[in-house]
């Protein structure tokens, strides 16, 4: 993929367009999108807007424009800006949803396999793998410096030592490093299913191939016992 | 015999209403339930009125000073109307005031019951009674109009002044969609006011548009040109409390400088103008509608303003929306021609 000196994919206008058609219809679009008084007021409660160049107001603005190249432009690295934490809808005296309009557009980045929705994802392929081998989200073996630098000066010290510092917790554990809690085979079982009929697999078969492999394996294991 | 009606709401609107129809002869009845005449401007002590900063007095003094020494007009104070029934093309309603209840019949009525300020402590993000320096135009304006232009927590001077506009308008979270009108003009002439009493305090007017409009844009031009204050285009998205007894705006200058975290030493919160309980309350003793803001609805917006959906009943001021005094007072004529109109074909 090329890109311009914005860092934004080169496409042609007729794909940008499909891309701002395709969000239209989603059935939340219209909710999420009503008019727009450019007033900020969103911005000013949106966190990531503190750190980069990112505003909810500008994604309204966006949209508003009925510009597909607007929209086309936000599809990369913008998008996964927002922390999806909606103050910006509880705040919007619009009632518009910005957040929501973010949710939309990385979804069709999602299920399209856009190279960005790839990027961003990559880091939770290990939460992925945790979760469908044993129904944990995280485990105390998932802390290391490399995943978790938003954790701080401290992360160095708190990834040491694991099992003996599982020991010091004064309630029960599993005494083990890779697991939180012990998860039935029943519940990942009813996991899976949930995952089928909600897309997960395939949403996981487009952004990352050899991880779908990797997961299908397993669940064939699990389904199987 | 002469003509009787009935002038519910003894604001600028009412007592010119009540004025007018006494110096036509008709024996009006004027009832107003505070303890006083003169409605919002009296009751929050304004001082100075825009568009050009004179005395409040000169207004509202002259109306209250025209209605009280006007035999023509029974005044009841501390009054409402307890009840209210038709009475062919007449109007019977029983009047209850400190002096007890009486029962009259009118040929027409007009009611000027006004509107209440929005109260910004429905809107948690201004942080309105949590902050003693965070207050609203209604509180400043009584405070200027008592000589008072410091800061509420320790008396002192104020640095620098915030007003934030649009404080409970133009917003569907609050419920209220429309603008409401005045308090851009109320608050460019209280940013004039603080910058003519302390020449050092840095002014800040946060807005979504200026809607000085009119001559009214007068005194947005003097504030910049002549006090400097400082106009950003950004609604404040919240306030928390800062260092050094101060409150802190978020929010984003649209224009300028993007995200800003501002300590101030006083908030002035622009709070918008509401129909109040007394809206309702009419519409359902008198059996007149409502409008979808909150505000008494007239029978068309553009051809009869000043009519009510049922004949006999006129309408005057801010019951049928938010609007400055100069309105007010033109409604009320206009309401009193109305319903003497009325009154003439029917007694
Ligand atoms: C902070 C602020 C500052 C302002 N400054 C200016 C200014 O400088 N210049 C300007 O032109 N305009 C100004 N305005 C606008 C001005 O206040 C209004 O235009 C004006 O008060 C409207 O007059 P009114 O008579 O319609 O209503 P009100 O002033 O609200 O009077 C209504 C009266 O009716 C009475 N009433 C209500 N319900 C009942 C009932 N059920 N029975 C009997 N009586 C009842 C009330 O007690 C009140 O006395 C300002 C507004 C605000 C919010
Ligand atoms: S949901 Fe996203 S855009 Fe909205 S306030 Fe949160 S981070 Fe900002
Ligand atoms: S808060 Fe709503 S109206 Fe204001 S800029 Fe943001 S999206 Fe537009
Ligand atoms: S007059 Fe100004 S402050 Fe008041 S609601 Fe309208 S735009 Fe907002």
């Amino acid at each position: 993929m090329e890109y311009d000196e914005n860092g934004v994919s080169i496409v042609s206008n007729d794909f940008k367009k499909e891309i701002f058609e395709e969000a239209k219809k989603d059935f939340r679009y219209e909710e999420y999108v009503r008019g727009c008084l450019n007033c900020g007021v969103c911005t000013g409660g949106c966190p990531p807007h503190r750190f980069f160049d990112f505003s909810p107001r500008m994604v309204l603005q966006n949209c508003k424009s009925n510009d597909p190249a607007l929209v086309w432009g936000m599809m990369d690295e913008y998008v996964w800006a927002c922390f999806q934490c909606f103050t910006c809808a509880m705040i919007c005296p619009f009632l518009n949803n910005p957040g929501g309009v973010i949710a939309i557009l990385r979804e069709i980045s999602v299920r399209r396999g856009f190279e960005s929705a790839k990027k961003v994802l990559k880091p939770y392929s290990r939460v992925l793998l945790k979760l469908t081998a044993y129904g944990n989200q995280l485990s105390p073996d998932m802390i290391q410096p490399d995943f978790f630098p938003d954790w701080g000066p401290h992360i160095g010290y708190a990834s040491e030592d694991l099992p003996l510092k599982r020991k010091a917790i004064p309630m029960p554990t599993l005494q083990v490093t890779n697991l939180a809690w012990d998860v039935a085979p029943e519940a990942m079982k009813e996991l899976y299913t949930i995952f089928e009929e909600a897309g997960v697999f395939k949403i996981i078969e487009v952004v990352d191939p050899s991880l779908y492999e990797i997961i299908q394996d397993i669940v064939d294991d699990v389904r199987s016992e | 015999m002469a003509e009787n009606i009935l002038v519910i709401g003894g604001g600028p609107a009412g007592l010119h209403a009540a004025i007018e129809l006494a110096e036509l002869g008709v024996n009006v009845s004027l009832v107003e339930r505070d303890t006083f005449f003169g409605g919002n401007p009296k009751k929050f002590k304004y001082k100075y009125l825009f568009p050009d900063l004179q005395p409040a007095e000169n207004v509202i003094g002259e109306l209250i000073k025209g209605a009280e020494s006007n035999n023509n007009i029974k005044k009841y104070l501390s009054a409402n109307i307890e009840s209210f029934k038709e009475d062919g093309k007449k109007f019977s309603a029983v009047i209850k005031s400190s002096t007890g209840s009486e029962t009259k019949t009118f040929d027409s009525v007009i009611v000027a019951t006004g509107f209440e300020h929005f109260d910004p402590a429905k809107d948690s993000k201004y942080s309105y009674q949590l902050f003693d320096d965070v207050i609203d135009i209604k509180d400043l304006e009584r405070m200027m109009g008592e000589g008072n232009f410091t800061r509420p927590s320790n008396g002192k001077p104020p640095k620098n002044v915030a007003i934030i506009l649009c404080v409970g308008s133009r917003d569907r979270h609050v419920g209220n969609q429309y603008c409401s009108r005045v308090c851009c003009t109320v608050s460019v002439k209280q940013a004039i006011e603080l910058k003519e009493h302390f020449p050092e305090t840095e002014v800040y007017i946060f807005y979504m548009d200026i809607r000085t409009y009119g001559f009214y844009e007068d005194l947005y031009w003097k504030a910049m040109e002549e006090h400097d204050v400082q106009i950003v285009k950004g609604r404040v998205a919240e306030i928390t409390s800062g260092p050094d007894n101060t409150v802190i705006c978020k929010g984003e200058d649209t224009l300028l400088r993007g995200p800003f975290e501002i300590p101030f030493d006083m908030v002035v919160l622009a709070s918008g103008m509401e129909g109040g309980p007394q809206s309702p309350e009419m519409a359902d003793k008198l059996g007149i509608e409502l409008d979808e803001h909150g505000f008494l609805k007239q029978a068309n917006v553009t051809l009869s303003p000043f009519k009510s959906n049922k004949d006999g009943i006129f309408l005057a001021g801010a019951c049928t929306g938010p609007k400055a005094i100069a309105d007010a007072i033109l409604e009320g004529g206009a309401a009193a021609m109305d319903a003497y109109i009325y009154a003439k074909k029917n007694s």
